[in-house]
């Protein structure tokens, strides 16, 4: 291992980069556009009013139906969001209102002899489904603490419905380290494979080879060189989601804020520590996959392959333990996991070094590195003509 | 870590290694030395005796029924060589003859199916040996988004050799160096094979192998392409130049015409054209591989698999 070498690659690596600003776009601002449109998104969802209805029979106040009214009317009464009109009683006018766009959702319950056989319908126009099932986990939220006092129900739902006064950001804190990891693995992996695939088709590797430069000194300098960009990539993602600055009011352009100002509890060296970690494992892979690719649109082949499967299993979306019980072996071999479980650990836990489940995190993905940098090295001398 | 490790061959040999690197012509750091790329050897007393079939020097480059098959195909079927020092050798054969799979097994940039290859004495591959070695492939084999300058002082860091001084002589030696900020994209086809070649001369190799150097280069380049080939084995380097262009065999030392793998002939261009009775160096390919042809039966179903 010559360090000159080693360096010799690198500075290659960082102004080769230098000359090419679109792919730099593509490491820095496209994570922030992505970032940012995913925080207004997640904002706004919970920022209009749903206008609702509870419509059932009231006429016997005793009545299951006349009692769980009552309590879904004061659970939902003065919740965020929320607009209930107490006025409508029955179901005809309810469905007139909903068809003049004065009423969002109707609530409506049959009427029942007993607890267990209560129905309940949640109406919405269907004009735009989506949109409208945008304003039903609220509701659901408020009918689950209406009705949790009556059945019994499991009091943390009525705990998380506390919490749930400001839902935007509770959402964004959630999302916000996992879309810093993905990115640097995403971004990385794709930045490195078409680089070394381009070494390949375009004669440079051999050219390479036939210097006394060892595989393992060019992996070395190819990671430093990513692992460069990474840095700065994470350092400006991790600003990005943690700052917030205000800028005030310009002429026609309303206040808006730079940044998502996400909460974090834990330390953002220790976060950086994941992704970096996580980043080399990527530039590993990307060379070794990049001998299976012909074409860099060959390369492109593999994010379905590679780096879709790891957006929907590696917690991203939907908790590892929630995955179908033969999809989570699989998850659990993922870099991606492991990243994403210790920057929550980090961000929204703010556990430090000290936590095994930290330590756990890293230890994996620098053995998940190290194999892809074994597997790296061992098929950049693949014959290249 | 520059030139440290001197291969043990020329070591063993003591009145060859006047013709191979450490000489004072091929590593010149100092002042003195400022224009061996730019001035024919005149005066290196070096320069004399490489040509001279003496007692026979440790060779340059050699292979010893080296053989590479891709499957049913013999790339390089069972060749066996014996090149020494400070000589321009010409690899001559049409398209698909395995003239660069021969010079990649050479470099150590393939594995051998058998046999071996050695070049300055160290068996290949053999990376420590590889810094004595420059090898000039058939692409152009730079980087595009770099500059003139990046390039060359990439590839001569990888071989340990910073020397700025140095290395713009390599740049003047290929008139590049008015073009030094400039991409390599930015470039014409015939300055980008130049750079190609001053990143494969940069570090003064005692072994020069070149790939179709003077492939899509214009007739005046290629005059100072072997002009400055010529200067270079003067000053005591081992080249080997493959080409399909026959017109170019003359300015070689020595030729091997090469097909299916095999060396049909080996000799001066005089001695080839004696051989074969003609003045036609084309014509004494063909004599020699109809010789071929006859006494090896395989070769044209071969010809036709490729």
């Amino acid at each position: 291992m010559n360090p000159l070498r080693v360096a010799a690659v690198f500075r290659r690596i960082v102004a080769q980069f230098r000359r090419d600003p679109r792919s730099l776009a593509l490491l820095y601002i496209a994570p922030l556009a992505i970032i940012a449109l995913l925080g207004w998104v997640l904002s706004s969802a919970g920022a209009t009013t749903t206008r609702v209805a509870v419509v059932g029979d009231t006429s016997n106040p005793s009545a299951y139906s006349a009692v769980v009214v009552g309590e879904l009317e004061s659970g939902l009464d003065g919740q965020p969001g929320i607009e209930l009109h107490r006025d409508v009683q029955d179901m005809a006018t309810a469905r007139q209102m909903l068809i003049d766009r004065k009423l969002d959702v109707i609530i409506s319950l049959a009427p029942v002899q007993n607890l267990m056989s209560l129905q309940i319908d949640i109406t919405t126009l269907g004009m735009n489904p989506t949109g409208e099932a945008a304003a039903i986990p609220a509701i659901q939220q408020a009918l689950e603490k209406a009705l949790g006092d009556r059945s019994g129900g499991t009091l943390p739902q009525i705990q998380r419905l506390t919490v749930y006064g400001s839902p935007n950001a509770t959402q964004l804190d959630t999302f916000a380290p996992v879309v810093v990891g993905f990115f640097a693995y995403f971004f990385v992996f794709i930045l490195t494979g078409i680089s070394f695939l381009r070494e390949r088709i375009g004669g440079t590797l051999e050219r390479l080879l036939a210097t006394p430069v060892s595989r393992a000194e060019i992996v070395l300098g190819y990671s430093l060189g990513f692992g460069f960009f990474a840095t700065i990539q994470v350092a400006v993602v991790l600003a990005f989601v943690l700052g917030r600055l205000q800028i005030p009011e310009l002429g026609p352009i309303p206040t808006f804020a730079i940044g998502l100002g996400v909460r974090t509890l834990g330390s953002p060296l220790i976060a950086y520590l994941l992704v970096l970690v996580l980043g080399l494992g990527a530039v590993s892979l990307g060379i070794f996959l990049s001998t299976f690719a012909r074409t860099e649109l060959q390369v492109l082949q593999f994010i379905p392959i590679v780096i879709v499967p790891q957006a929907l299993l590696s917690g991203f979306f939907w908790p590892i333990d929630q995955l179908p019980s033969l999809l989570q072996p699989v998850a659990r071999i993922l870099p991606v996991t492991y990243a994403i479980d210790g920057l929550r650990q980090v961000m929204i836990a703010g556990a430090d070094l000290s936590s095994s489940q930290v330590q756990l995190d890293l230890g994996v993905l620098v053995a998940i590195a190290a194999v892809f940098v074994a597997l790296a090295s061992a098929t950049i001398r693949r014959e290249v003509a | 870590m520059a030139v440290a490790p001197t291969p043990p061959g020329p070591a063993a040999t003591p009145p060859g290694p006047a013709a191979t690197p450490p000489g004072p012509a091929a590593t010149p750091p100092g002042p003195a030395a400022t224009p061996p790329a730019t001035t024919p050897p005149a005066t290196p007393p070096a320069a004399t005796p490489p040509s001279a079939p003496t007692a026979a020097p440790q060779p340059a480059v050699e292979a010893i029924a080296l053989r590479k098959d891709f499957g049913p195909v013999h790339a390089v079927d069972g060749i066996d060589m014996s090149l020494p020092p400070g000589r321009i050798y010409g690899l001559l054969g049409p398209n698909g003859s395995g003239k660069t799979t021969l010079i990649r097994l050479l470099t150590g940039l393939a594995s051998a199916t058998s046999g071996k290859a050695r070049v300055l004495g160290v068996t290949m591959p053999s990376r420590t040996n590889l810094a004595h070695i420059g090898y000039m492939t058939q692409a152009d084999g730079i980087y595009p988004e770099l500059s003139v300058w990046e390039n060359l002082t990439f590839f001569a860091a990888l071989y340990g050799h910073t020397d700025k001084a140095d290395l713009v002589r390599s740049l003047e030696f290929v008139e590049l160096d008015t073009r030094t900020g400039t991409p390599a994209q930015d470039l014409s086809g015939g300055m980008r094979r130049r750079l190609s070649m001053a990143c494969a001369l940069a570090h003064h190799p005692a072994v020069l192998f070149l790939d179709e150097p003077t492939v899509g280069v214009d007739p005046a380049l290629r005059v100072q392409f072997w002009d400055h080939f010529h200067r270079l084995a003067a000053d005591g380097a081992t080249l080997v130049v493959s080409s399909h262009v026959m017109d170019e065999a003359d300015r070689c030392d020595e030729l091997l015409f090469i097909r299916d793998g095999r060396v049909l002939a080996q000799g001066t261009p005089a001695e080839l054209r004696k051989r074969a009775g003609t003045d036609n160096l084309e014509a004494a390919f063909l004599t020699f591989a109809g010789e071929g042809a006859t006494t090896s039966p395989t070769t044209s179903p071969k010809e036709a698999a490729r």
